[in-house]
């Protein structure tokens, strides 16, 4: 059971600089770091694991600074990208790998224990060039999971898999995160990655801290412009775009969010209408997964709204009926961001 | 889906052009074969001095590659790893000995290592005897093939997974474990492939040898009778007995280097299965 703290860390890559960033996570904690490529997410992580040297700050593990210690000493269980697995060493030898640097007495049954844990004791003499995403996953998260480490340190270790694939290694690593008591730092640019596994998340950008919270406020509660859209909103409307004259719904949907700048309004809140009182001009329509996203004008505002059971069947320059459900509008702010040690 | 006639043209223009080349490096070693004969080729390995001067040709390929292999792995790490001031020289230099003609190599040796120069002298006393020596043939040895080592070993430290270095680190490995257990297996096959073209290198080289070390003096670790590389012996023979004599010794020179070439290749193909078998794996 391990807690750790950053305080005020920062780190320079290049002309790149990152923080001050603060931040806390518990044992048992996964902390998703979110943002976009170029954010800063891996550059913390390794700033975290000792790969990159501190501009200022310190990194606390159970109170103790552990940002003058080597990588090694301190007590890490880190997934790079590419996931760093030994191609000249078979599956039981990777997840052993610690186990056998330590020299620790029980190494070939507590290598078979975390092979059995994983699902991987069936592939222990491959390569892992002989196995799939998934599979190559799993011998990464248990080889980090071997080491006994005191905080997990993963970056993207989803990229690379299908949706099912990532949907199992995501309730596996639900409940080795309780289980062990372990604090997770995990990198991401993926909001659904983010939701499956996240009780913290950090959103980056530039550097810089946009949003740290838990991520039901961070479903739910005010965000700024840069989070909002990072997160797939696309109706953003300041507060001085919303005129309760041209637009009284949505100024009732602000007048909900007292001191908001503004509204977000998520595609799904905006739906087709049997009000033809009040109508807007197709602009664009186009098939996304979630389904058909119409943009429609209405008035200096443009709608993007979302069918997804009924493919609206409406072309470009149509007029539609539209109807706003201010309580699933979101208010918009600044103030989004909190938390911290 | 078929093949329109320009798709078939292209194949068949490929073909013919990799089948001449293939051609042209297969074409004299056959005829060589052929005209050596089995009889030519026994009667060759019959010839005690030129058995010695293979001998002897072995073990300093050994020592050229063993040496090539202790300084030119750092500096293939190096180049592969970091970035310093003057890298790009250093690349320069590296690939030099490739583009210098070897009679020149040889000569530029020699002005270096002759028993009359300098540094020939400080060598000789010190009991390393250059000119004349096997420890001459080493240095041209290594002149001429150690680039390939530290090409290929860039290559295959520049190629190896980052990634791996780094989760070998975090899982408690010092930088010098990370090293030795990771690092260089991942780029083992192409330090491999290295030192087997520098050793190819070294036992095909003429003119570094002919001005250098003509012919080898017993020092150590040679302790045979004077003798000189097998491929010097072969240019001999064929000064003294003309073409029928240097066939046949080179034929069975072409055998041991494919023999060992050949082996060498197998186990690189099967992935070191004899190697991970153990500390490895």
């Amino acid at each position: 059971m391990s807690r750790l703290e950053l305080v005020d860390l920062g780190a320079d890559v290049g002309g790149f600089r990152l923080g001050p960033i603060r931040l806390a996570a518990a044992p048992g904690e996964a902390t998703v770091l979110l943002g976009p490529s170029g954010a800063g997410k891996t550059t913390l992580l390794r700033a975290v694991a000792g790969f990159l040297p501190l501009r200022q700050g310190s990194v606390l593990l159970d109170g103790a600074r552990i940002d003058r210690l080597p990588p090694h000493r301190r007590g890490l269980g880190f997934v790079p990208p590419d996931l760093g697995l030994f191609g000249h060493r078979r599956v039981r030898r990777n997840v052993g790998y610690p186990l056998e640097l330590a020299g620790a007495p029980e190494a070939a049954a507590e290598t078979d224990r975390w092979l059995a844990r994983f699902g991987l004791s069936h592939l222990a003499e491959r390569y892992p060039a002989e196995l799939s995403s998934g599979e190559r996953q799993r011998v990464a998260m248990a080889r980090a999971l071997a080491a006994g480490p005191r905080l997990l340190l993963w970056d993207e270790p989803f990229s690379a898999l299908d949706v099912e694939s990532r949907d199992v290694l995501l309730r596996l690593v639900r409940e080795l995160v309780e289980a062990e008591g372990l604090p997770l730092l995990l990198v991401t640019h993926d909001p659904t990655v983010t939701f499956a596994v996240a009780s913290h998340v950090v959103v980056l950008e530039a550097g810089r801290v946009r949003f740290d919270g838990p991520p039901d406020r961070l479903a739910t509660g005010p965000l700024d412009r840069f989070t909002a859209r990072f997160l797939g909103y696309e109706n953003l409307f300041a507060a001085s775009e919303l005129d309760g004259a041209a637009d009284p719904v949505l100024a009732q949907g602000l007048r909900g969010a007292a001191g908001a700048e503004g509204l977000v309004v998520p595609a799904e809140a905006v739906r087709w209408s049997a009000d033809p009182g009040r109508t807007a001009s197709v602009a664009s329509v186009r098939w996304t997964a979630a389904g058909w996203v119409v943009a429609v004008r209405d008035g200096r505002l443009v709608f993007r709204a979302r069918a997804v059971a009924e493919p609206p069947g409406v072309r470009v320059g149509d007029r539609v009926a539209l109807a706003v459900d201010p309580a699933a509008c979101r208010p918009l702010g600044s103030a989004t961001t909190g938390g911290g040690p | 889906m078929v093949d329109g006639p320009v798709p078939v043209v292209r194949r068949a223009l490929s073909g013919v052009l990799a089948a001449s080349l293939l051609g042209l490096f297969v074409l004299p070693v056959v005829a060589l074969f052929v005209y050596a004969g089995g009889g030519g080729i026994v009667a060759a390995a019959r010839d005690a001095g030129f058995r010695i001067s293979i001998e002897f040709t072995l073990l300093a390929s050994g020592l050229a590659v063993g040496l090539g292999l202790l300084t030119g792995v750092p500096l293939g790490y190096l180049l592969a790893r970091h970035r310093f001031p003057g890298r790009t020289v250093v690349e320069s230099v590296v690939l030099m000995p490739v583009a210098i003609p070897h009679l020149v190599v040889g000569i530029a040796l020699l002005l270096l290592f002759a028993p009359s120069a300098p540094l020939g002298r400080l060598t000789a006393a010190l009991g390393i005897p250059i000119f004349d020596s096997i420890a001459g043939v080493v240095l041209v040895m290594v002149y001429v093939g150690a680039s390939y080592v530290v090409l290929t070993s860039e290559l295959a430290f520049r190629s190896a997974s980052p990634g791996a270095l780094d989760a070998a680190r975090s899982l408690g490995a010092s930088p010098t474990e990370a090293f030795v257990t990771v690092t260089l297996p991942s780029a083992a096959r192409g330090i491999v492939t290295g030192a087997l073209l520098m050793w190819a290198r070294g036992i095909s080289e003429v003119g570094g040898f002919l001005i250098l070390a003509y012919a080898v003096t017993p020092s150590p670790p040679w302790g045979g009778p004077v003798t000189s590389t097998a491929s010097v012996y072969v240019y001999n023979l064929y000064g003294i007995e003309g073409l029928p004599g240097a066939t046949s010794a080179a034929a069975l020179l072409v055998l041991v280097a494919l023999a060992i070439f050949v082996t060498v290749r197998l186990l690189d193909r099967t992935g070191f299965a004899w190697a991970r078998g153990g500390w490895f794996s």
